[in-house]
């Protein structure tokens, strides 16, 4: 696919101390501009393919280009275009909403002006505005989860991946999270969206992929994908059509 | 840049700590003090204790006048006059007082013939005409020191040897009086001489150091001032590794990992801020040591007078200390396992690198471990540098351990870090 922003070749990864391979002969490609779906159950492989993804661990096999670059030989140029939001919140606590997000602007090599400016934006985006000189620890579970958010895109990533972002977080948050991504898709972003809520992944996914032990069972638009399994209703019972009703730890 | 707004962020973090500011510098600031104070006797000598010693004077004469003049005479040693030696004794043995000195009856006496019997005896073998009417066979005259058995060792050694100087004063000054004496039996025109024995050598004594400086020994503040600034610049691993392995552990490392790849500019910014604040420390301990230790009845800390390897000295051990204290976050897991074997290794190092007490007084074994520990370069310089007015070619070997250990710190906390990050 010749608009493709994520290509994933043949990608297997194994952990010295693991006896299966964490993500297992994956091949993947994610249109620019896609809301694509990173699916699957807990150890599934999601999080090692996100540190693939960004050059973060090298993989045993196959390659990862972003943007039509290798992330191993390009990393330090293609971190500059991808925003990643982890799932913890990965802020200093006693920094002020402010203070975290010019810091993370600094490391981002940005110039001064338009960290404030973006900051500015932002804050004001998310409903934070009166909240910038406040220390984070004073903060919310939805405020922090929205502020880490922020703090992946004040450098205007093509590429935006986000590690459950709706987790823990209000119905009004999840709200706003979601509203400002389907904003953030119509300027062309792609972002890829890893979350155990289906019915969001549902709501905003233009394409989706479910892995379970290392193996990317199923990928493509969410049409395409609903289409292969007409018996299915909704997300929620394809997802576990194929990946099992196990509980997994 | 992206190491300033590090430096920066450290500073933030640092200033809303209020425990992380007192651990780097209210901490040391009231442990230099407590133990300048309480190192301060154990550090005077004899010369600058004032010891109490009973004196039982039961010869009444001119041998108990000299001891007890002599005595009188030393700021050291205050005489307490008591009457009845079992009196004595006992307070001496209940601890009351250091030393007990006993002059027992007939001790001028004694003496004064014993030194006519001698001389005689010496005229009498060289046939000049001698004074034989005393020939009885006299007792050795014992003077007793009761000490208290708790007593140090060299404040009785120092007692005892001031003791013996005396008497052998008065036998000299008397053996010679003697002598005249007898030299001029029968000679009405003979004129006797006083002589003046401290005329005849003295014995003087200086410290090796320039002329400004003389007098400035090794005391209480000298020795505590720079070993506890040290000790705490190499705590800086208390907040350094506490931070780092709590950012490790909250996700924030990773965010900067996902935002630059190397964690290089966050190591480097990290460790310019604690060195930058073992710096404050090495200053901030200084100025105690200069400004406030004299209003605590301490000596002032003298500095010797060369600022510029002043400076470098104190870097060298901000930067090993920094680097001790990075390698320890980067290789331990949890902050838990970081902090106690942390502290536990800066106080061992610490102990024996001569900050508790010098490194002289420690068994050989521990002063030749002493040359291990970064601690003991540091402070081998300082006191090379306040004490003995080093020059740059004296502190370098300690200077380049020092640098050494930083490099060596640093560059396995990179290997490890960088084994650990890149999977």
């Amino acid at each position: 696919m010749s608009n493709s922003v994520v290509h994933l070749e043949h990608l297997t990864k194994q952990y010295i101390k693991s006896s299966k391979p964490a993500v297992s002969n994956v091949t993947l490609e994610i249109p620019e501009g896609a809301v694509f779906g990173l699916l699957g159950p807990n150890g599934a492989g999601k999080s090692t393919t996100v540190m693939l993804l960004c050059g973060l661990m090298r993989p045993d096999s196959g390659s990862v280009s972003v943007m039509g670059l290798n992330v191993l030989e390009h990393g330090a140029v293609l971190r500059k275009q991808i925003g990643v939001a982890p799932q913890e919140i990965a802020l200093f606590p006693s920094l002020t909403a402010f203070e975290n997000l010019f810091y993370f602007g600094r490391m981002y090599g940005l110039g001064a002006d338009f960290i404030r400016e973006q900051i500015k934006k932002y804050l004001k985006v998310f409903g934070l505005t009166e909240k910038a000189k406040k220390p984070v620890h004073t903060f919310s579970g939805g405020m922090k989860k929205r502020l880490n958010l922020i703090a992946a895109l004040l450098h205007q990533p093509k590429l935006v991946i986000l590690d459950e972002p709706t987790t823990g977080v209000d119905v009004q948050t999840r709200n706003m999270i979601l509203d400002f991504l389907r904003e953030l898709k119509g300027q062309g972003t792609t972002i890829i969206y890893s979350s155990h809520i289906l019915e969001e992944a549902e709501r905003i996914c233009s394409h989706l992929g479910i892995i379970d032990e290392g193996r990317l069972i199923i990928a493509g638009t969410q049409s395409s994908v609903m289409e292969k399994h007409p018996d299915c209703q909704n997300l929620e019972q394809l997802f576990l059509k194929l990946t099992g009703k196990n509980i997994r730890d | 840049m992206k190491i300033l707004a590090t430096i920066y962020k450290e500073l933030l973090l640092l200033i809303r700590d209020p425990g992380g500011m007192a651990l780097i510098f209210i901490m040391p600031l009231a442990l230099v003090i407590v133990m300048a104070l309480v190192q301060d006797a154990p550090f005077r000598d004899y010369q600058e204790i004032q010891l109490e010693v009973l004196f039982v004077d039961q010869d009444a004469d001119s041998l108990s006048a000299k001891v007890k003049e002599a005595f009188e005479a030393s700021p050291n040693v205050n005489l307490i006059t008591k009457t009845d030696t079992a009196e004595a004794k006992k307070l001496v043995q209940a601890g009351e007082f250091k030393a007990a000195i006993i002059i027992p009856e007939h001790a001028s006496e004694t003496l004064r013939r014993k030194t006519r019997q001698l001389i005689s005896t010496v005229f009498s073998n060289f046939g000049l005409p001698a004074d034989r009417t005393d020939s009885a066979v006299l007792p050795v005259i014992e003077l007793k020191i009761f000490f208290d058995p708790a007593i140090k060792a060299n404040y009785q050694q120092t007692l005892s040897n001031a003791i013996e100087k005396i008497i052998a004063n008065v036998q000299t000054s008397w053996v010679l009086d003697e002598l005249q004496n007898q030299l001029s039996e029968g000679n009405a025109e003979a004129q006797k001489t006083d002589f003046d024995l401290s005329q005849i050598i003295h014995v003087s004594q200086r410290y090796a150091s320039e002329n400004k400086y003389q007098g400035l020994m090794l005391n209480s503040v000298q020795h505590n001032v720079p070993a506890w600034t040290m000790f705490a610049m190499f705590f800086i691993l208390y907040p350094l590794a506490g931070n780092f392995i709590k950012e490790r552990e909250e996700g924030s490392m990773l965010r900067l990992r996902l935002i630059s790849g190397s964690q290089l500019p966050v190591i480097a910014g990290k460790f310019a801020f604690y060195f930058i604040v073992c710096l404050t420390q090495f200053l901030m301990m200084i100025a105690v040591g200069i400004f406030v230790m004299p209003h605590l009845g301490l000596s002032k800390l003298v500095l010797g007078g060369n600022a510029v390897l002043i400076f470098l000295t104190a870097s060298c051990v901000a930067m090993a200390a920094t680097g001790y204290g990075v390698l320890i976050a980067v290789y331990f897991r949890t902050a838990h396992q970081a902090l106690s074997f942390g502290s536990v290794s800066v106080v061992i190092l610490s102990a024996i690198g001569g900050v508790w007490v010098p490194v002289y007084v420690m068994p050989e074994i521990l002063q030749t471990l002493s040359r291990f520990s970064p601690m003991s370069w540091g402070l081998e310089s300082f006191n090379d540098l306040f004490l003995r007015q080093a020059s740059i070619h004296t502190i370098l070997p300690n200077v380049l351990r020092l640098l050494g250990f930083a490099l060596v710190t640093v560059s396995a906390s990179v290997i490890i870090h960088h084994s650990r990050t890149v999977v």
